[in-house]
């Protein structure tokens, strides 16, 4: 059952890889209401290490990902934004099926994502703003999804794509300050089958506080701003299904958190965290995740 | 007496410029609390016809806009230019000219 007990989260687009946001001040590990403005670009890129081991099965299964995520925001007017996400993926299990173990590897183009977010609500004072803002989109099946190695098919979680479409969609909730910003979002993601496979649907729950730490009094003009950083991601994710039926040993709740740091200036942003899971209530033997170490940048034009 | 003639020559070029650069105004953003979103507010503001510079200064909330000699500015495209921008205009006026 190689297909098995992997770590699906890859492969969703609120999973691990997700519903960045280009915007501005956006938290680390998912997305933010405040706004990109008409006609402005806002480029992000994330570059996410994911390692997942502590195989509570005999197989000893090991997952490594190194991803680079580029985001896209484009302003259509001040409450309409669309942004594109596409990760580029270097994926390798390492396993022991039978006594020796093995290495199995992939890289590229993963799936593509397209989502919108508009702004609905915006209490604007000086100093400070509160915005509440839907977001829909889809991931798309444009990363391979029948990779081969000498051993057979890539498991699914193993392929750079998951072959499917999936619609997704949430609210995010943010109040900024000139002191800090809290962010919270929550967001359902639907996956559908493909290659008699499915990932299970993913629920999360996300909040975010970014605290100025520096400069501690501001003077005039636009200062860089560095924030400190603590996120919380609750991501629930249901069993997956081979040929309909669901599968054991996948699926279940994670808790992260992720301290980190941030620091913003006019044109750009350089960021980075560690995404540490503090409770895993997996089902059977899926994999567990050990970290997530994100790091980028972000700018606009 | 050298340095004199250039230290005058340099007073006369600021001058110059002073009495060439157009009327400022100053105004209030609401919703403005970082320095990434700054950067969207000068983009729409410095796209109105006859605006030479815009200076903002995040802690006062405030976009200083001077225009180019001759140039004017309406309340009203101050204020479309900052809700594209993605913000609120909470105050406009326009400054005394420099002395």
């Amino acid at each position: 059952m190689m297909h098995r007990c992997y770590p699906a989260l890859l492969h969703t687009a609120i999973g691990l890889l997700g519903t960045l946001s280009a915007a501005s001040g956006a938290p680390l590990t998912f997305n933010t209401a405040l706004p990109v403005g008409k006609g402005e670009f806002v480029f992000r890129e994330q570059f996410v290490f994911i390692k997942s081991g502590d195989d509570p099965g005999p197989a000893d299964r090991e997952v490594e990902v190194l991803g680079a995520v580029s985001v896209l925001g484009y302003g259509i007017n001040e409450n309409l934004a669309l942004f594109g996400v596409l990760p580029y993926l270097d994926k390798e299990l390492e396993v022991t099926p039978d006594g020796e173990r093995i290495t199995r590897e992939t890289n590229g183009i993963g799936d593509f994502t397209v989502f919108g977010r508009y702004t609905v609500f915006r209490d604007d004072a000086p100093g400070r703003t509160f915005r509440i803002a839907p977001f829909a989109g889809l991931k798309t099946p444009t990363g391979e999804d029948d990779e081969r190695d000498r051993f057979g098919r890539l498991p699914p979680p193993i392929q750079l794509g998951s072959g499917s479409w999936d619609p997704f969609a949430g609210v995010v909730v943010t109040y900024q300050t000139l002191a800090f910003q809290i962010d919270a979002q929550a967001s359902y993601e639907i996956t559908t089958e493909a290659n008699d496979f499915e990932f299970g649907d993913v629920a999360r729950i996300d909040g975010s506080l970014q605290y100025r730490l520096w400069p501690r009094e501001l003077g005039g003009g636009v200062p860089g701003f560095l924030y400190g950083i603590v996120e919380a991601n609750l991501v629930y994710q249901d069993e997956s299904e081979i040929d309909g039926i669901e599968d054991p040993d996948s699926g279940g709740l994670t808790l992260f958190l992720t301290p980190g740091l941030q620091y913003v200036t006019r044109r750009w942003i350089v960021e980075g965290g560690v995404q540490v899971p503090v409770v895993q209530d997996l089902n059977g033997e899926a994999l567990e995740n050990d970290f997530v170490v994100r790091a980028g940048f972000r700018f606009n034009f | 007496m050298k340095r004199l003639i250039l230290s005058a020559l340099f007073a006369l070029f600021w001058i110059s410029l002073s009495l060439a650069a157009g009327h400022q105004y100053a105004l209030g953003v609401d919703g403005l609390a970082c320095p990434f979103c700054a950067y969207g507010i000068e983009k729409r503001l410095s796209a109105i016809e006859g605006v030479e510079k815009v200076e903002i200064d995040i802690a006062k909330g405030r976009a200083v806009v001077t225009l180019r000699e001759g140039a004017s500015l309406s309340e009203a495209a101050a204020r479309q230019a900052v809700k594209e921008a993605g913000f609120t205009l909470g105050s406009f006026a326009r400054l005394p000219e420099e002395q």
